[in-house]
């Protein structure tokens, strides 16, 4: 494969060209009730140009090679319009040449399970909510995505890598009367059939929650005291903070870039986050990114001030700063751009005990219901949450959405748990999905936090 | 795509194949200067086969190997997808004007200009963080299937998205305008635009409380996912629709006229069959404020025990491949009929209150029960009628059936926007909460 892909990139008059060719598989089940809706495994493939001429960089997706020629003329010519009309010429970062090929070794290889026994343990899990009067739906599906991906530039870098990703995923609806609630439930990783086994107490503690929710109460508006579990703290390390350590986006915000400058004391000090996606055995675990870099360990914010941030080499480039490896497409039809690979807020000392007793009168806020940053502002769900008086947990309240400011949040952590956890499902989605996107965090407190309630 | 469709007809009941190819390019302008062209030259198919009736799926980009790309979806047949459905015998659709081969002559220099364009006079008259994107968009869409239907369309697009970001603040106003034909932005629009930008540019605090919000189309898919989950066939179907038992009845402001209008071809993307090959009509889902129907795909439709509505599209809440994914009950073309209002007199109306002109966190929240609770993203603050700021930290909440009863009044414009074409809706008394 990477000959064939040599010869395609032969025929660029550039100053740097890379090409990946992807296969991807897909493995897919999805059950809507007790009905299942969809299965079936397939294979697609495609290629992404890169071309840097004249100092303009530029991309091309193509699927058919027979467009290989087109796809690169293309490129060639935008790659000379962009060089011809900006003022700063487009540089890469230097990074070392690769040759290398990256299988990762894997726990109960799901491609050795058949798709029969991948829908019994599918219909098996499923059946524990719906065995539940009060659970009017649920919405089941396993995935396994492979991605076989081969980089090659002109530099010289060569490399194979697979990923292989499994999860089961869903959602569990309650109705009573009129009133509809749900929970999410998620498995996975990317080492591994074995992270979805075993998982029953995991789906009767879900289905409990959703019931439970039904009796719950509206959340009233307002600002609070919160502590966030980890799953919830986790969102809030990717969402609020992860986001503007991406460069890619900082660099078109100059008064953030200005905000977000290296040594600059951003959060209080008990907080440090870190992307770590070399961590073995997480979901958000590789080797190289899709420019044939080596992603390393970042630590983002060390005690509150900003320490380093995530690079793509053109970005590692045009800021001065040290590539990181963190330049990750969805698959063949996209360009890479920069993303976190496992972040996480770093442990400090404190039992969930202690934090309750230092919240006193409060939220107890727990599992995320999807995020989204505008800028330095964000926004997330929780999944459900309890009223905490007097350190000690209250009546379970519903329809928890908080709001707020990255910068005056990080100063706002005023505790940090001791019990680190990292999610088993991701997802982001910033024009293209990564399903691979990790991240976790111990308990924290945070102080201000505001619900708009419903 | 015949001999294809020939081999799997000889192994099964019924077949149907779905092709695609979609070609795009965008010019990504950042801070006033060219920053990025991104093409992609893609094809892609997707196989449907039925079988004593179960369902089988197969999608592929090349088609290299025939027997391969149907053995696929033969194997996915043990899964037992039940298909009680027949594919239709579509034929005479009417002709709708979607391609215009002038917009092949939007080649990336154009389109570099035109974003430059604006890109001048947006920074010449504000201190925005600006991004435009130019884009032109070519898809060809064909279905063929084992009934006899073999349907086609392609459409052109050109189109300019642009985000005005207030600095430091990171949220901004952000439109998009799009046609079949090549274009640039005129003036008008866009010094409409720079002026709303700069009369909100001083950032406020405000006290929570009730208060009227001026959905902008911008804001309008959070009450859109909303009301799709709602009237969606598959919501009937399970039974988590709170307006299951409502048709016939009065559940919103009789001002609500809420349709979709797959033909309209005055607009950019109109479609004469879905994504099964059925033809599109156009339908109202809520009319003067009285649910009347529901919207249906071939699936759904036969385990209810009644007709397509023409909406079984392969799209999901977040887009994605259209070969990777089955057909579902889609809105398509979702509007929300005109008022009599131009936007300055909605302003007007206000009093005191917030234009939620983005936002953010839409998909968190319980949308089976309309449920929302979004951050302003901007959200611009109004005082006896006038725009004077915006407001930051700020939520806006409700549920989509509740804000709908307290719609005072709407646009009389449609704007594209993100999963529809919608006007401006002013809602009274809705909750706001602030720190």
């Amino acid at each position: 494969m990477l000959q064939k892909l040599k010869k395609i990139l032969q025929k660029a008059d550039v100053d740097y060209a890379d090409i990946r060719y992807e296969i991807k598989k897909n493995t897919f089940i999805t059950l809507d009730g007790k009905e299942l809706s969809n299965i079936g495994s397939t294979i697609t493939d495609g290629y992404v140009v890169r071309i840097l001429k004249n100092g303009g960089f530029t991309s091309v997706a193509f699927t058919k090679e027979t467009d290989a020629e087109k796809a690169l003329k293309t490129a060639e010519e935008n790659a000379v319009l962009i060089g011809n009309t900006i003022e700063k010429p487009v540089k890469l970062a230097h990074v070392p040449i690769i040759k290398d090929t990256f299988i990762p070794e894997l726990k109960d290889d799901p491609r050795d399970i058949s798709i029969e026994e991948k829908l019994e343990l599918l219909c098996h899990y499923n059946d524990i909510p719906l065995s539940h009067e009060k659970v009017a739906m649920t919405n089941m599906r396993y995935f396994e995505v492979t991605r076989e991906k081969y980089f090659l530039s002109s530099e010289g870098t060569e490399i194979h890598e697979d990923l292989i990703t499994t999860g089961i995923g869903g959602g569990i609806t309650s109705k009573e009367g009129n009133l509809v609630q749900n929970v999410r439930i998620g498995a996975g990783g990317s080492d591994g059939f074995y992270t979805l086994r075993d998982l029953e107490s995991k789906f009767e503690e879900r289905t409990a929650i959703v019931v439970d929710l039904l009796k719950a109460e509206p959340v009233k508006a307002g600002s609070y005291t919160c502590i966030l579990n980890q799953g919830l703290a986790g969102v809030f390390a990717h969402e609020a903070f992860g986001h503007f350590s991406e460069a890619d986006i900082v660099e078109s915000l100059p008064a953030m870039r200005e905000k977000m400058k290296i040594g600059n004391e951003l959060g209080s000090d008990v907080l440090s986050i870190t992307d770590n996606a070399t961590l073995p055995n997480q979901l958000g675990f590789y080797k190289y990114d899709d420019e044939g870099v080596a992603v390393r360990k970042v630590n983002l914010l060390t005690n509150g001030v900003l320490t380093s941030r995530l690079h793509s080499r053109r970005t590692a480039e045009e800021f001065g700063e040290p590539i990181s490896g963190h330049c990750v497409a969805e698959d063949y039809r996209y360009a890479p751009i920069i993303r976190m690979g496992t972040i996480f807020i770093e442990p400090k000392e404190k039992t969930l005990e202690q934090l309750m007793a230092e919240l006193g009168d409060g939220l107890y806020i727990l599992d995320p219901k999807g995020g989204q940053t505008s800028g330095e502002n964000f926004t997330f769900g929780a999944q459900y949450g309890f009223l905490v008086k007097n350190g000690k947990k209250d009546k379970m309240i519903r329809d928890i959405n908080m709001s707020g400011n990255l910068y005056k949040t990080l100063k706002d952590i005023t505790a940090v748990g001791n019990d680190l956890k990292l999610g088993k499902t991701g997802g982001c989605g910033k024009g293209q999905t990564n399903i691979r996107s990790c991240h976790g965090a111990p308990h924290i407190l945070v102080k201000n936090v505001v619900i708009g309630g419903v | 795509m015949e001999k294809l469709l020939d081999m799997a007809k000889k192994v099964c009941d019924q077949a149907e194949i779905y092709y695609n190819e979609p070609n795009s390019s965008e010019v990504i302008f950042q801070k006033g200067e060219l920053h990025d062209i991104e093409s992609q030259f893609q094809s892609g198919m997707a196989l449907r086969i039925i079988k004593d009736g179960k369902l089988g799926f197969s999608y592929t980009k090349n088609l290299i190997n025939r027997d391969e790309f149907l053995q696929n979806a033969l194997d996915s047949l043990k899964g037992g997808v039940k298909a009680e459905y027949s594919f239709p015998l579509t034929k005479d659709l009417p002709e709708l004007n979607t391609y215009n081969p002038h917009i092949e002559e939007v080649t990336s220099e154009p389109m570099v200009e035109n974003c430059q364009e604006i890109a001048d006079e947006v920074l010449r008259k504000t201190d925005a963080e600006l991004e435009v994107v130019g884009y032109k968009e070519v898809n060809t869409v064909r279905i063929l299937n084992s009934k006899g239907t073999d349907v086609q369309t392609k459409i052109g697009t050109n189109g300019f998205w642009m985000s005005m970001v207030y600095p430091g603040g990171g949220a901004g106003l952000e439109r998009v305008f799009d046609k079949k034909i090549p274009f640039s932005l005129s003036k008008k629009v866009l010094n409409k635009l720079i002026d709303l930008y700069n009369k909100s540019s001083k950032e406020l605090s405000i006290k929570s409380g009730k208060m009227k919000v001026l959905f902008m189309p911008g804001s309008m898919y959070t009450l859109l996912w909303r009301l799709s989950s709602g009237t969606n066939a598959k919501s009937i179907f399970e039974d988590t629709s709170p307006i299951k038992n409502d048709i016939g009845k009065k559940i919103v402001s009789e001002l609500i006229t809420f349709y979709d209008d797959p033909l309209d071809d005055a607009a950019t993307g109109a479609r004469s069959f879905d994504d099964e090959g059925i033809a599109t009509t156009r339908m109202n889902i809520i009319e003067k404020g009285v649910l009347r129907s529901f919207f249906y795909d071939l699936n759904y439709a036969q385990k209810l025990g009644v007709q397509s509505t023409g909406n079984g599209f392969r799209s999901s809440m977040w887009g994605g491949d259209p070969i990777t994914i089955t057909p579902s009950p889609h809105l398509s073309h979702p509007r929300i009929e005109i008022g009599d209002k131009y936007f300055e007199e909605l302003v007007a109306m206000m009093d005191t209150g917030i234009i939620l002109d983005g936002v953010m966190g839409a998909h968190s929240g319980n949308i089976p029960n309309g449920d929302y609770s979004v951050g302003v993203s901007p959200g611009l603050y109004v005082e006896n009628g006038e725009i004077i700021g915006r407001v930051k930290d700020v939520m806006v909440a409700g549920n989509v059936y509740d804000t709908l009863k307290k719609v005072i009044a709407i646009e009389n414009k449609l704007h594209s926007c993100w999963g529809g074409r919608m006007p401006a809706l002013l809602c009274d008394s809705i909750s706001v909460s602030s720190k």
